[in-house]
This record gives structure tokens, sequence and C-alpha cells, in this order.
């Protein structure tokens, strides 16, 4: 950690970087930065730097205004975009309150408190997400009242001098030149969208990573005179932005998930974790799909998984156990394909890791997997065999979530009652407006 | 001769078992026996008190020699001869400051570790003919600190050759590496068997600088493999590196200029404890010197750093704290009152004052304390039983150590008589002939804890008062800055106003000074602890001055331990318990005496209040009187409070009937002065409501109350209304008014009459004929709620009992109707928005926030309008008695009724903390740290854990709002 610190300070003197950037996330995951100049920054590694928390979404009560961020200097990268004049860097923050304690209202300090839970029982957690988002001509809407995207290709089609193309190069270059590895890009489904996957880090960092990816594909995308989204479903027709993310558990290098000969090689561990995952699921959905339009995605068709099922290599269940090479135990893994792209990944992966691990330790049994297209079934058969439906809206997300205690324990007291009181409001403001489609279809004959 | 010299050894039965092994392998060791009668006695100290060295004569005879008679107090082998010694077992030359070794591999080890035990066996038999071996326990010390020194450097010259093999000779003859030994090896002060602790430096002018890191990275491990590695001669101790820059994950070896901006930067608090210790001891002496010189400065500025007081005392809890309890009775080491302890208080001292005075910049125990002492930095007698003490727990460790060569720390078990026995004889002197008992052994080593434990106190703090005090006649006296360095070092915020309230305290020759002199270290010790210590010392200087010389005051403080520390603990963490004891500091005395803390009942007080009363027909005199005994009885109450004499559930109960007392006291004379001048034509009535009714209060609360009156038969109706009107005006200021001579720090008992029929539109007082024809036309069914928790709180018995005649069938109507259901659901969900203040957070509000009081009571009153007619069990005021009832009655799930019960009691329990640390009502759950810590200590949680209490009560108030809201609303 010292010697982190150290190598950050020499840095910033040996590349002439003269601003660094501090970055912390809010409740909702929007990334917060506050520009430092470089001969400020060992006072911050030392004492913190101080902000006024009150004005953060969620961050703070007004009465205790005073928040420090402490910048993490394992995060310090320097920003490529900004060019080689005038060098900017960044790093990930650490919100405490002013006696230097970490603060309760940190979305990040929630996602380390509960890898801590994972460590005190014994496993590191490894995730990889499989991020999607629209690449659109500008953010303003286009003459149909829709948003406008850059090309009409489909599902991993190659676009000869295509926008995207190059736009992907270009970013994944960038991703690659702050440390980020990908692993993966296309073209998606949708007119537009693009997926990227990140390769597997533990989970604290992929958290980082996907901040700094969120910003990342937004700058190149703006570079290049286009705009990108991770908005869950801005278009009623096409699919929606998901982020799927595999998970993997490890008690030191063995994976806790892989067992020889059992069924899918699936150990017990991994089976009580989606055990957890599939009971606690309806609880946390506001989490991992916390907007009005998040419901949209996971309602709106297009293999959006909206039920409560597993199965093996079943794209249709909404947790997947990938096929992998026998051979290969180290790459088991499990998929959670509910979330958006525009959750916010710190609390996010806290409860969904915090619901496997309670799975663990109370010794969830798995009910039986889907082999079937869940979407292909009746909603009878599907009640029948237990695959109940994820919350349909943001309300029912939240007043789900209002009962859970193992939500509040997660996140705990003071993230959870400013998580729900900023979705209520959301909510609130959702439920008056009156809406293109009632006016379109009600208008005319009422 | 055999057995005079059997006599000698400290197990005899141990001494001749080895000596009969050692003929048996080699029967020439006869000679010593039959020989040399002293020579004798050497060799039968060695085999009784130590296993482990006989087995190395056994497999060594030819060092036989080293048994030869000793002199009670023979002079120390110095440190250079002993580096000579080592260096020529591996066949290197010691003139040379990196002298290269002869020898590689096992042989080197082999001869390197035989010549280190052979000279450690010399040092033991002089260790254990010392006259006197507290005496002689320094001298040991250094000498077993220089012998590991040496067999580090001879090790390394051993390293130095096998580099050879794998990297060019002039890259390693570049390579100046400087053996940095800390703790116990650099203060020259070592055990006969530990872990030496060490720091590696590297310095290769002119290397590159992986490979000079790479030569050095071997050279050290090569150091660590000579005395540590597994071979035919078995292996020394550990060489421990872990206390080097970021620990086990830091670079083994590092330049120096890397040393010392790591601790110009990052180093942590105990780092720079460590460092005091810090000593070159093998290696390249210039690179070594450079390295003392240049982290000097760092130790002894590292008490102005940040955070030095929260690091010391989570030290100081870390030492007492975390011993295994199985081992507790027996560790030498850790808990309060073992060597550790006395490390730790006389390093503390160390770096508080060494940065001014550079005398006490020495690195051993023994030597500290003597430098503390002469610099008058802890007191001479103190100083002298506190060497004392460490000297002979050090001689204690060592005699157990050398028996097997084990590193331990632990007593030998209460029923192994013989162990214990070997190590009472073993730790005497030489010369002492007599056999002291296991017994003996025991209670000296419990008495030795006990001092220690107690000359903490005095150490730290018996200079400061000699500074203040001003004595000339005392031994040691700090200088004003060194006093309030060593205040701030141990807690206090405001160390020159501390040095103030000290002087005036202990000033003068008073006995109340004199005897403070005496006590006022350990008083300090226990405002330390507490939240808040200047307010505290503030407090007591106060309470010392107006209590002036009373006997029992003195003596309290000299003979109850128990009563000084609780006052400690009141007045370091509770603003409203001294601000009372200041006005009447005679109730100091309840302190000592549990049976004074048993409030008054109502019947005693009542009976005070009565011969007050008549023996004080004015009225306003009479009135004082009774104000002063409801403040007495407040005070009476939060101090068995504070001493965990009564729960929150009886701390409410105790000060309802504190203010029923009061209030009936205020309505005789209310009634005496009124009926005095006209002729009485009526009765009146005092009901209490609200949570004064229910007995439910804390601190400070108001009394929610309802007048009824009934005017004589045959008066008139007009007349009797005005004469109660005047009665209770005349009450509510008798109780309110300010009084003459003034009554100080009162907390003023409020009467609130808004529960009144029509509220503030409606008269003061109805007559009960009034009260009925009210009901009959208008009531309301919050009306009815309220009269749940009335109870008759003063006046006519009759009359009170005619009253809730009235309002039973109201309060507890045959049926809720349906409207009446949703009005009160209504009326519960406007006050809930309305009520609470502007701005305030719902989740922290105690009283009307979310899952707090009021949504509990509201919930069970509900319950009580609903069922209380078909079951009296729920007829009562008080909430908690309602919730059982609700609870035996089935009304609710036992889990919901326990999640309702733990967090109404919490957050009542927090009113009343809020009320006892800062004197002031608040009904907000505290925001700032501070606050929170000192609460959460009133709430029976321990140091530091006031983030867990907020955490708890938002889990608590969230849960029990979702019980209310399933069973209040039906959702």
């Amino acid at each position: 950690m010292d010697r982190q610190q150290e190598f950050v300070l020499r840095t910033i003197e040996e590349r002439d970087v003269r601003f660094v950037r501090l970055w912390f996330t809010d409740v909702v995951g929007s990334l917060k930065s506050v520009a430092l100049a470089p001969a400020e920054v060992e006072g911050a590694f030392e004492e913190g730097l101080g902000f006024d928390g009150s004005s953060i979404e969620g961050l703070a009560r007004v009465f205790e205004s005073d928040m420090l961020a402490q910048p993490d200097p394992s995060t310090f990268q320097i920003l490529p975009w900004r060019g080689d004049k005038e060098q900017t860097s960044r790093m990930f923050c650490d919100i405490l309150t002013p006696d230097g304690q970490p603060s309760t209202a940190d979305p990040r300090g929630v996602l380390k408190k509960t890898l801590a839970t994972a460590a005190d029982m014994g496993f590191t957690c490894y995730t990889h997400p499989e991020i999607e988002f629209y690449l659109l001509e500008s953010d303003e809407l286009g003459p149909d009242g829709q948003p406008v995207p850059v090309d009409q290709a489909g599902y991993f089609d190659h676009v000869p001098g295509g926008v995207a193309q190059d736009f992907r190069r270009t970013a994944v270059a960038m991703l690659e030149s702050v440390g980020i590895s990908v692993e993966f890009s296309h073209h998606e489904a949708g007119p537009g969208q693009n997926e990227i996957d990140l390769r597997y880090a533990d989970a604290l960092q992929t958290a980082d990573n996907i901040m700094t990816f969120r910003t990342i594909i937004k700058e190149v995308a703006l570079t290049q005179g286009s705009y990108a989204t991770f908005m869950p479903k801005p278009f009623s027709e096409h699919p929606g932005s998901g982020m799927h993310t595999h998970f993997s558990l490890f008690e030191g290098d063995t994976n806790a998930f892989f067992e020889a000969g059992a069924e899918f090689q699936l150990s017990r561990t991994a089976r009580q974790f989606i055990a957890g995952i599939l009971r606690h699921a309806p609880e946390f959905t506001a989490v991992t799909n916390q907007f009005v339009n998040s419901y949209k995605r996971l309602w709106g068709g297009g293999e959006a998984p909206s039920y409560l099922s597993w199965g093996h290599n079943n794209r249709s269940a909404l947790v997947r156990v990938p096929l992998y090479k026998p051979n290969k135990g180290q790459s088991a893994r499990i998929e959670y394909r509910g979330i958006d792209s525009a959750s916010n990944p710190y609390l996010a992966y806290s409860v969904l890791l915090g619901a496997g691990l309670k799975g663990i330790q109370e010794e969830y049994e798995l009910p039986q997997g889907a082999e079937d297209d869940v979407w292909s079934l009746t909603a009878a058969e599907r009640r029948a065999m237990g695959h109940d439906p994820l919350p349909a809206s943001l309300h029912d997300a939240t007043r789900a979530m209002e009962e859970s205690e193992l939500v509040a324990e997660i996140l705990g007291e003071q993230v959870f009652e400013n998580f729900l009181r900023n979705k209520r409001a959301e909510w609130h403001d959702y439920r008056i407006q009156v809406t293109p489609y009632e006016l379109r279809r009600n208008l005319g004959i009422l | 001769m055999l057995f005079r010299a059997l006599g000698s050894s400290a197990n005899p039965d141990l001494a001749l078992q080895s000596c009969v092994r050692l003929l048996a392998v080699h029967p020439e060791a006869a000679s010593l026996i039959t020989g040399d009668a002293d020579r004798c006695t050497s060799l039968f100290r060695l085999l009784g008190a130590s296993e482990a060295l006989g087995e190395f004569l056994m497999r060594h005879p030819e060092h036989l020699d080293v048994v030869r008679p000793a002199a009670a107090n023979s002079p120390p082998v110095d440190e250079k001869a002993l580096r000579a010694f080592l260096l020529k077992s591996v066949e290197a030359d010691p003139d040379d400051d990196n002298p290269v070794a002869g020898l590689t591999g096992t042989e080197a080890h082999r001869r390197l570790r035989t010549a280190y035990r052979r000279h450690l066996t010399d040092l033991a038999v002089r260790d254990l003919s010392a006259a006197s071996p507290l005496d002689y326990l320094p001298t040991v010390g250094r000498e077993l600190a220089d012998l590991a020194a040496a067999a580090l450097e001879a090790s390394l010259a051993v390293a130095r050759r096998e580099a050879e093999a794998t990297f060019h000779p002039d890259d390693v003859a570049a390579v100046r590496l400087a053996v940095i030994a800390m703790g116990k090896c650099g203060a020259g002060e070592l055990n006969y068997i530990s872990d030496v602790d060490v720091i590696y430096v590297l310095d290769a002018p002119g290397l590159d600088e992986a490979q000079a890191t790479r030569i050095g990275t071997f050279l050290a491990s090569g150091i660590s493999r000579g005395v540590y590695s597994p071979g035919i001669e078995p292996a020394l101790w550990e060489v421990d590196a872990n206390l080097r820059p970021e620990g086990r994950d830091g670079p083994l070896v590092r330049t120096l200029e890397s040393h010392l901006s790591y601790y110009a930067r990052w180093a942590q608090m105990w780092e720079f404890q460590a460092l005091l210790k810090a000593r070159a001891v093998a290696g390249d002496p210039g690179l070594g010197h450079r390295y003392e010189e240049g982290v000097a400065p760092l130790v002894w500025a590292s008490s102005q750093r940040e955070g030095f007081v929260e690091a010391v005392r989570a030290m100081r809890r870390r030492v007492t704290e975390n011993i295994p309890r199985s081992e507790e009775a027996r560790q030498l080491k850790l808990g309060p009152g073992g060597l550790r302890d006395v490390e730790f208080t006389v390093q503390l001292l160390q770096l508080v004052h060494g940065r001014v005075d550079t005398t006490l910049r020495v690195r051993d125990t023994v030597g500290a304390i003597r430098a503390l002492s002469v610099g008058g930095y802890i007191g001479r007698s103190d100083a002298r039983d506190f060497d004392d003490a460490y000297r002979y727990l050090r001689v204690l460790e060592h005699r157990l150590q050398l028996t097997r060569m084990r590193r331990t720390h632990l007593m030998p078990l209460d029923d192994d008589e013989a162990a214990l026995r070997a190590l009472a004889r073993a730790s005497e002197g030489a010369l002492v002939s007599a056999r002291p008992s296991a017994q003996g052994l025991l209670d000296r080593w419990q008495r030795t804890k006990r001092l220690v434990r107690r000359l903490h106190d005095s150490i730290f703090y018996r200079p400061l008062l000699n500074t203040a005090a001003n004595l000339s006649a005392e031994d040691v006296k700090l200088t004003p800055e060194a006093a309030q360095a060593r205040l701030a070092a141990l807690g206090y915020s405001d160390p020159k106003g501390a040095m103030r309230h000290i002087e005036a305290l202990t000033g003068g020759i008073r006995r109340r000074a004199a005897l403070q002199r005496q006590l006022l270290p350990i008083l300090l010790a226990w405002f330390a602890e507490g939240v808040d210590p200047d307010a505290g010392l503030l407090g007591f200087r106060r309470l010392s001055e107006s209590l002036g010389e009373s006997h029992w005051y003195l003596g309290m403080l000299r003979d109850s331990t128990a009563a000084a520390e609780r006052l400690c603990v009141v007045l370091s963490s509770s603003r409203f318990i001294t601000d009372l004891l200041e006005v009447s500091p005679e109730s100091t005395k309840w302190l000592g005496a549990d049976a004074e803390l048993v409030p008054d009942s109502f019947d005693a007080q009542w009976q005070e209040i009565q011969s007050k009363m008549s023996r004080h027909p004015e009225p306003l005199e009479a009135m004082r009187l009774i104000r002063l005994i409801r403040r007495r009885e407040l005070l009476r109450i939060a101090i068995a409070d504070s001493a965990g004499l009564l729960t929150q559930p009886e701390v409410g109960r105790a000060l309802a009937d504190a203010d029923r007392a009061a209030v009936l006291g205020a309505l005789h004379v209310a009634e005496k002065a009124v009926y005095g001048a006209e002729v009485r034509v009526t009765d009146v009535v005092v009901m209490a409501m609200g949570r004064q009714g229910g007995r439910d209060i804390t601190y400070g609360s108001d009394a929610d109350v309802v007048y009824v009156h009934r005017p004589h038969p045959g008066a008139d109706g007009a007349a009797a209304q005005k004469q109660a009107e005047k009665v209770v005006a005349q009450l509510a200021a008798l109780l309110t008014q300010p009084c003459k001579p003034p009554i100080f720090a009162e907390r003023v008992l409020e009467i609130d009459a808004a529960l009144r029929p029509e509220g503030k539109q409606g008269p003061m007082v109805r007559s009960l004929d009034s009260f009925r024809e009210y009901y009959k036309r208008w009531s309301l069914i919050w009306e009815a709620q309220a009269l749940l928790r009335a109870r008759p709180l003063a006046g006519d018995d009759a009359l009170a009992r005619g009253f809730l005649a009235l309002i039973d069938p109201i309060r507890y109507p045959a049926e809720l109707s349906d409207i009446d259901l949703r009005e009160i659901r209504r009326i519960k969900a406007r006050v809930e928005s309305e009520r609470l203040p502007r701005g305030a957070d719902p989740s922290r509000h105690l009283k009307l926030g979310r899952g707090a009081l009021s949504d509990v009571e509201w919930l069970i009153q509900l319950l009580q309008l609903r069922h209380a007619h078909a079951l009296p069990s729920l007829r009562t005021p008080s909430t908690l008695e309602a919730l059982d009832a609700v609870s035996a009655a089935g009304l609710l799930p036992p889990a919901d009724v326990a999640t309702l019960r733990r967090s109404w009691c919490l957050a009542t329990r927090i009113r009343a903390a809020n009320v006892i640390w800062t004197g002031r009502s608040s009904d907000l759950l505290p925001s700032s740290r501070r606050d929170l810590e000192a609460v959460a200590r009133w709430c029976g949680y321990g140091p530091e854990r006031g983030a867990q209490l907020e955490e708890d009560y938002l889990k608590l108030t969230r849960r029990s709002r979702t019980v209310f809201e399933r069973h209040f609303y039906g959702y």
C-alpha cells in the first residue's frame, strides 16, 4: 500500500501530471470527480480531501456534511484521452467521516465490506462483466421522437467502414492503455448496439473498471462525433443493454465452484451460491435494475431474463451456468443475466455476492434447473415449475427491497435508506408523467 | 560433596538425571564430580537449571571445560571478544569490517552454532552463580544480545563466502549490508531464547540496483540460514525481519534512503515505538551508524504526529487485552502487570519526553527507567519499585526459558509443585541456602504484578502533581512543558487548563491537598478513560472546592476505590450529574453507598414533604423545600442509573414518583393558600396523562396533566369553578416560578395541560359533570386514546375514582367502530408528517421518527382501544406493561412484540442518555461522533462503539416501523 502511494507520487512527478482527479460514486452510481493539483496529493493520501457531502446524492445527511475523500493509490491511472500535454490522471477514493472512519454511506465501502465478509469465509470473488450499450448519432432525439442509432446492423455483423468498428477499435485501445483488459467486443443485436466484455478481475477492481469504462466509452464517442448511452432500454422495439456478469469464488488458488464429476461440474458451494441469488433476487432487483427504464428492459422481451430460474447454458435463465471445457476447472463460474448497464456496480455486486454468500452460509437447496426455454412456457407452467417473476416495475422492486433484511444488512442501514428514498422519489416523478404512448393511444378516441 | 552440590541445584532430580546421562556417554566427566568442589557445584547448578544445556554438553563433551567455578558477580565478556570468537569459528578474520568466512554450508553452520552454545553455557554458569540474579540481569541481557549479534555477524561472513559461488566476488565485495537489531536484541536486553528481530540496510555504490538487491537479499537470507536452518547442531533461533517497512510485503533489503523516506512518510505509530530499540549490531559498521543517526530524529519527533494519542490508546488496549483465556493466569509477558505492560509504559514516557530531553534516548528498559528517574520524569521510589518488578519478572522469564531453551512466557501450572519449586530456587541468589516454597514464589509473582498495575497511574501522573503543587521536599518535578506534553499524550485536550486544575487541587498544605496529591494519579487515569477527561477534572475541582474539608468526603475518596472510580466516570461523561453534584456536593456521599442509591419511595417522599410543610407554613418557603427534594431525587436516580443499579423502566418509574410527590406537595400548598382566604367549595384532582401517566418518562420530561374538580354539594357551580381555577393556576405557578433564594441546576417540572377537552380553547379545569356532558356530546376518538394513559396524580381519592369510572367506558369501548379506526389511522398519518420538526431526519427522531416511540405507543394504544374492554389485563397506562399484556394475550406475534419492545426501550434509553451526557433534552439520535460515543456508553456499549449504536438503532427502528405499519395500518 505504502509503496503504491510512493509510486503514485513519483509517477506524478516523472510524467509531469498536471491534474489528479479523485473519483467516487454517489448512491445511484454517477461518477463524481474532484480535480487536485499534484502538490495536494500527498496531503490527500495522509488526511483525505475534505468536501461537502450533503450535495452528493445519498452520501451524507445534511447535518454532517463534512466528508473526506481518501484516494486509493492502487487505482492510479493516467487518463489517455486527455492527450500528452497537460497529463491528467485519476484515482478512486474511499469516503471517510471527519474522524477518519469509513463512511457507511460510501458505495465503494459497501462493496469492500461485502468482500471482507467473503474473505472471512475464505473466499476471493472474481467477476467479469459483458457490458452492452448503444451508439447514437447524438443525445438529441430524431424527428420521430426516437434516438437515432449510428447504424442498422445486427448481432456480430461486420459493418464495412462502420462508425462502430472504428469506435470499438479506439475504445478497446484506450481501455487497454488504462489497464483494463478487454476480452471480446462485437456488434450486438440492436442497431448501433455494441458489447464489450472485460477480462475477469477481483470484484472491487471490476467495479472500478466499470466506472472507468463508462467514462472512456462516452469520451471516445464524443471524439468521434457520436454519443454512447448505457440506458437500459432506449428503444421499445430493440433489445435493451444488459450487463451480464460472471461470478466465481476462489479459495486460495482453487475455484470453489468447480467439482469434477458433479452435475455440470458444479460444486455444492456453487449450487448454494446460485440458490442464494435466486431466493433473494426479487429483493435486490431494485439495486441491479435501478431505474424506471430498467423494467422496460426486463419485461420488454429480447432475451432479457425476467423469471427466477437457472440452467446449464440456458440463455433464457436468470442464472446461467456456462459451458466450459472439462479440463478447465479454474474457469468454472456462473453468469447473472439480470443486471443492466446503468446499475451502480459497487452496490449491484455487493447484493449479488451477499445473496450468494447467504446461500452458502445457510446451505440453501438449489431448486431444479430449467431445461426449457423459460419464455416459451405458459404462465401456468412457469408457476407450476416455480419460476416466479422478477418485480414488474421499479415500484414493485422498491417495495420488495423495503422488506429485505438481507439487503439492509449488506448495504448498511444508511445506504439502504438513502437508496430507497432516491428510488421512491424517482417512481413518484415517473408516475406523474403523461407519456407519448397514452397520447397516441387515447387522445384520438377519448 | 555431591550432596552439597546437589543442594545448590534448582532441580536436584533433573540435575542427577542429567549427570547420570552425561556419565553414561562420557565416563571421563566423572573427574568433574570428584575433583574441585566449586566446579562440581557449578556443574550441578547448570544441570539442575537447564536440561537443554546439559544435553549440549552430552553432545559436545569437548566443551565441558566451560563448567568452572564462577564468582558471585563475574565480570561480563565484552562484545569484541564475542565477535572475534564466533568469527574465528567459521574461519573469518575478526579485524575485517566486512569479514568473509573460510567455511560454507552445513559445516560452517555447525561450527558457528556450537561456538554460540559453548559461550551460552559459559554465560549460564556465571548467571546461575550470581549472588543476586536481579543485579546480574542487565549483564546477562546485554551479553546475550552481544552473543546473538556475533552469531549474526559470523553467519553473514559465511553468507558472503557462499554468495561468491553465485555472484561475481567483486560484486559481492561491493555490497555493504548492515544488520539492525530491533526489539530486545537491539535494546541489549535479550532473553536466553527469543526471535531476533532485524532490519537490513543495503548500500552498494557503483553497482547496478537490481544486482545489488539480489546480492543483498541473498546475504540476508544467508544470515537466517546460518542460524536457523535445520542441521546436525540444531538451529539457534529465528531471525525475524517482519518489522521492516511494509512488513512481510516489503522487500527484505532496502537502501538507507528508502528506509528513511518510508519512515518519514508512511510509518505508523507502533513502528516508531519499535525503532526506539533499533541498533546496528552486525554488518557494515559505517552504514549501520548512518542508519541509527538517520532514524533517531524521526523516532523522537513521533509524539508530535497527528493521531499519537489515539494510537497510544489503541496500543495500550492491545498490550493489556488479547490474551488467550486459558493462559491469562499464567502469563508473564502479556496482560495487565506483565512485562509488556512495563515496557510499554517506559517507552511511552520516553517518546513523550525524549523529544526535548536527550538523556532519555536509551534503548534498554532498565537504563530507561534509570534515566526517567534521574531526569525527574518518574518518582524515585516509583522508579525503584518499577525497576525491581521488571527485573524480577525478567529473571523468572530467563529461568523458565533456560530449562528447555523454549520460548515460553507461561508460569508452570499451579499444581506442578516440582517445577514451581525449581523456579523459585533458580530465581534466588546462589548464596541463599534456604529452599523457597512454591507458594512463596506464586505470592511474590502476584504481588509484583499488582505492584506494576498500581505503579502505572502513579508513574504517569505523580510527577505532574509535583510540578503543579510545587513541592520542595519531594523528589521529582517536571517542567511545565513536559507536564503538558504528558497530559496531551494521555488524552487531555486542554493540557494547560488541566495543569491549572491540578495545581489548584494539590496546592497548599491542608489535609485535602495532601490527600488529593496522593489520590490524583489514579483519578487522572480514570478521567482519561472517560469521553471528556477535561470536563471530568474540572468537575472534580469544583466539587472538591465546595466540599472543602468535609471529613466524609476525604474519607470516601481515600477508603472507597469503587466510589472514587464511580465519581470519575460520572464526572467525565455526564454534564447532567456534574451540574447537580456541583450544587449539592453532599450527594457525592451516595457514590460510596449503594443503600443510599435506592430511590426514595413515593410514600417516603410524601412523608418528608408533609413534615416540611408542617414546619414551614409560609407557602413559598414550603414549595422551595418541596422542589429541592425533587431535585435531590433526580440526582439520586441519575447516579443510581450511572452505577447500573436501575434499569431504564425503573428509572422512569422513580422519576415519575418524584414528580408526583412534587405535584402533590404543590397541590396541598396551593389549596392551603386558596382555602385559607375563602370558604372551600370544591375538590380538585390532578390526572397524569401521556408518558407521565404511563410512568415512562426520562430526565427532564414535562408533566402532561388534566385537572378535574367536583363542587361540594349545594355549592354554587360558578364559584366552585372559579375556585378550582385559582387552585390549579397556583399549583402550576408554585412548581415553575423562580424561588428565593434560587434553586440552581433545577430541572423545572413544566406542567402541560394541552390534552384537556377542547385543547387550548377549553377551560383549564372542568367539573366532573362538565366532563360527563362533554364526553356524551363530543367524545372524539383521539381523546379516548389520550385517556388510555390517564392516572391519578394528586388530589381527592374519591373524585379520582369517580373520574376513572367516568372515562373507563370511553377509553375501553366495547367496540371500536370502523369509522373510529379509520380516523385514528388518519390522525396518526397526519401527525407523522406535521409534528416532526422541519428538516429533522425521520430515521433519527427518537419520539416521532420512523419506528420510534410514538409508532410503538400508537400501535399499543390501538390494541388497547380494541381489546381492553374484553381483556382487563390491557388496562394499564404503562407502555411496557401493556406490551406484556398484548404478548400474553397473543394479540401480536411474539417476534413482533420483541421488536417493538427493543426499539421502544432503546429510543427511551437514548433520550435519557442525551440528557445525562449533555444536560439538555434532545429527541434526536446524535450525529457527532463524540456525542454518539458518549451516548453509546450510557446505553451499555464499550468504548469506540458509537457507530455500532447508530447502526443498531437504525436497524431496530426500521424493523419496528415495519411491524407498526403491518398491524396499525394493516398493510
